[in-house]
């Protein structure tokens, strides 16, 4: 089913185009990977799909309406590294956010949030630090709470901008555990990420962006030499030798 | 004492404690979001700068509790636009255009109202209006402080999630269809109205002070953002008081009192807070030195055997600590049954398993960068040294289990398998318990000895007494006596 309809957008910061002319449709029940060099306008794509920042000219659509209609069934997982892991927040308290749309404007949470709040800790494996000060916790336990603050939403769009940075091995593996569930759930899910050696592993589809869109579809048939040449330029030579992709 | 509360009872001063309790509670309250967002420039800024709303509203309306507010905040809001305007259409930086926007303000209020002493023969006292007075808290006040309170705290209690969350992460906020700026706005209308409250008690120039002290007092204090709000409000409530009192005590105006109170909190709690408190980390970080050097003597004692004993004088040596510490250390490490310290230092089974622990999380940390990490033999040494003391049996467990159990370190070294709990030192056993004599021992010397005395691998012993002088056996119909250092270091099992 197609879940996020994108047509002709165009977005540039002061004067700098960082995308251009983008035509996309995503379908739900996958988990897409959104891969380009760095600068290529990945983590912009998410912010203006999400209506986060101003965007030139181009019309989005998810889940057949206007963002601003649908934020509640729309969750963000931003990189971990801008926010203030100092914050006197414990884990659950971060997480009950994602029940934050859900409310109306004076509605409190109840028994309910904090259980759905609990089985989201719980499906990612990180019910003992419930009540943890998020200051105190490792690399891949900080981006499992955000990623259960998503699940505690219980949206059904998912945009995880580098979730796998600064994370250690057996969360990476939760993590993608957790998205493959989710897509066979019907949940849509899209992934900014770097590390190509894990393309093919990891996602049912890939977007290739470099300011343009390159290529996107089944990881199969689009993830081929020819269209990382095209995304990726002289770099690509590089990232074959350093052993980032085979 | 009596005077005191004399004082306290007459009408002016009860007006002046409860104004002072409102704005105290209602000040730590606030001062949280301030804080946390980092807006303490701001609210300096935004405090200082109602002054010449004081001097306008006198003009139009005398001297009039309503007047004041209102022109106060039109000048908090006028000077919150125009910081804003700069910020957004002149290239100066951000805290510079705040810095010039309120110090014109100020200036403006102070020539303003020394005008109006000067030449229109009115009696404002500016001083008044800076460091705040004990007098002239009217019935109106309070009324005025009291809204004020009721409204800034009421607003904090029903919209907390949407002032925690855009203070947390605003993208999320966004995403979520909360206006940030909404937010933004809605808080700093709180803090004008706020402002406006303390102007007359506390004065303008130290506002900011009861703002932020208590709150950074809390966030030492706790972790979790309602009870910092709860115990900021707390100690902004003690503050004020406290501070009236002494301002009465000593006859001294009142916001400099209160700013010394709460700064005193704060740096009580800078020094003793249970976690952040810097005594204690101090403490923390002491005994970690203690742990690091202690756990280096069992790695070297684990490196030396009867052939090549490891002495005081070696240790010294070798991790170049200071002789008097390496006693220390030493005492302590037999007290606990971890060695036995003599002319020659060697370990009990205790001290082995510890010691091979240690030697367990260096190989496997050094297997890990090189196999992982890409780093070169050389290159590993100093940084596994560092971290084996850190190293938690969790994380080595996980790290062992993706190396896939390696047998040897990079540099072909054994690497110690995880210490079974069955296997425990002669000495720690219960009397009259069948136990069984281990093959493997902790080195040959203790194999060798045990030889001597007739004790052979996979028999079987019970202990019959133990004494600080000898610890005796019985095997069959044997009966043998052996000194409690070697028991200490003899490894039996039960099973």
């Amino acid at each position: 089913m197609k879940s996020i309809e994108v047509k002709g957008l165009s977005v540039s910061y002061e004067k700098k185009r960082v995308l251009t002319n983008i035509f996309l449709n995503v379908e739900s029940g996958n988990v897409y990977g959104v891969v380009g060099p760095n600068g290529a306008g990945k983590s912009t794509l998410f912010k203006a799909i999400l209506g986060l920042i101003d965007t030139n000219s181009g019309d989005i659509n998810v889940l057949g309406n206007d963002i601003n209609e649908v934020q509640k069934r729309v969750a963000y997982v931003p990189q971990k590294d801008d926010v203030d892991w100092s914050f006197p927040a414990t884990v659950m308290d971060v997480v009950l956010q994602g029940r934050y749309p859900h409310k109306k404007i004076l509605q409190r949470l109840n028994a309910e949030d904090r259980s759905i709040a609990m089985q989201a800790l719980e499906d990612i494996g990180i019910t003992d630090l419930a009540d943890r000060q998020i200051g105190q916790l490792s690399g891949g336990q900080q981006q499992r709470v955000f990623i259960a603050r998503a699940l505690c939403q219980q949206a059904e769009v998912f945009f995880l901008d580098e979730p796998f940075v600064g994370v250690d091995n057996l969360t990476e593996e939760i993590i993608i555990g957790l998205l493959k569930k989710l897509a066979a759930d019907d949940k849509t899910l899209l992934v900014v990420h770097h590390d190509l050696s894990t393309v093919e592993q990891y996602f049912d589809k890939v977007i290739l962006l470099n300011q343009r869109l390159i290529a996107y579809g089944d990881t199969k048939t689009t993830f081929t030499k020819e269209n990382m040449t095209k995304c990726y330029g002289p770099q690509l030579a590089i990232l074959h030798k350093t052993g980032m992709i085979g | 004492m009596n005077d005191l509360i004399l004082i306290l009872t007459e009408p002016w001063a009860i007006r002046a404690l409860i104004t002072c309790s409102l704005i105290g509670v209602m000040y730590g309250v606030l001062g949280c979001f301030i804080v946390l967002r980092n807006m303490s420039l701001i609210g300096d800024a935004l405090s200082h700068s109602i002054l010449p709303g004081v001097f306008f509203a006198f003009i139009l309306f005398g001297y009039s509790t309503i007047g004041f507010f209102m022109g106060s905040v039109v000048a908090g809001l006028l000077t919150a636009l125009l910081i804003t305007w700069i910020q957004q259409n002149i290239k100066t930086k951000n805290d510079a255009a705040i810095g010039i926007v309120f110090t014109l303000m100020f200036s403006i209020g102070v020539i303003g109202i020394s005008w109006l002493n000067n030449e229109g023969g009115v009696h404002l006292d500016l001083k008044d209006f800076l460091i705040g007075s004990i007098m002239g808290i009217s019935n109106e006040d309070i009324v005025l402080t009291l809204l004020i309170t009721a409204y800034t705290v009421g607003s904090v209690v029903l919209f907390y999630r949407y002032l925690f969350i855009t203070t947390f992460q605003p993208v999320i906020a966004s995403t979520m269809g909360i206006s940030t700026k909404m937010v933004h706005y809605f808080l700093m209308l709180m803090l004008s109205f706020a402002i406006v409250a303390g102007l007359k008690i506390v004065g303008v120039i130290l506002v900011v002070a009861l703002l932020i002290t208590p709150s950074s007092t809390a966030l030492l204090l706790s972790n979790k953002l309602k009870n910092v709000i709860m115990i900021s409000a707390l100690i902004g409530l003690l503050s004020s008081v406290l501070g009236l009192i002494l301002s009465i005590i000593y006859n001294t105006p009142p916001g400099p009192a209160m700013v010394i109170v709460a700064a005193s909190f704060y740096f009580i709690a800078a020094l003793f807070s249970p976690e952040k408190g810097l005594v204690l980390r101090t403490i923390r970080s002491y005994r970690q030195r203690q742990k690091i050097e202690r756990e280096d003597i069992l790695r070297q004692a684990i490196k030396h055997d009867a052939q090549n004993p490891l002495t005081i004088a070696k240790l010294t040596d070798r991790l170049g600590i200071n002789l008097q510490t390496i006693k220390k250390h030493l005492k302590h490490l037999s007290e606990n049954g971890v060695i036995i310290n003599g002319n020659e230092i060697s370990l009990t089974a205790k001290g082995v398993g510890q010691a091979q622990s240690l030697v367990r999380a260096h190989r496997l940390w050094e297997s890990y960068q090189v196999q992982t990490m890409g780093l070169s033999e050389g290159q590993i040494h100093d940084e596994a040294d560092r971290l084996e003391h850190h190293l938690t049996d969790e994380l080595l467990d996980e790290v062992d289990r993706k190396l896939g159990y390696p047998e040897t370190d990079p540099h072909g070294s054994p690497i110690p398998k995880k210490s079974k709990r069955l296997n425990k030192s002669l000495i720690s056993q219960r009397m009259n318990v069948r136990l069984r004599i281990l093959k493997e021992q902790v080195n040959e010397s203790v194999e060798s000895e045990l030889w001597e005395l007739g004790l052979l691998p996979n028999t079987y012993v019970t202990i019959t007494k133990i004494t600080s002088k000898k610890v005796v056996l019985t095997q069959g119909q044997k009966t043998i006596e052996m000194e409690p250092d070697l028991a200490g270091q003899v490894i039996v099992s039960k099973k």
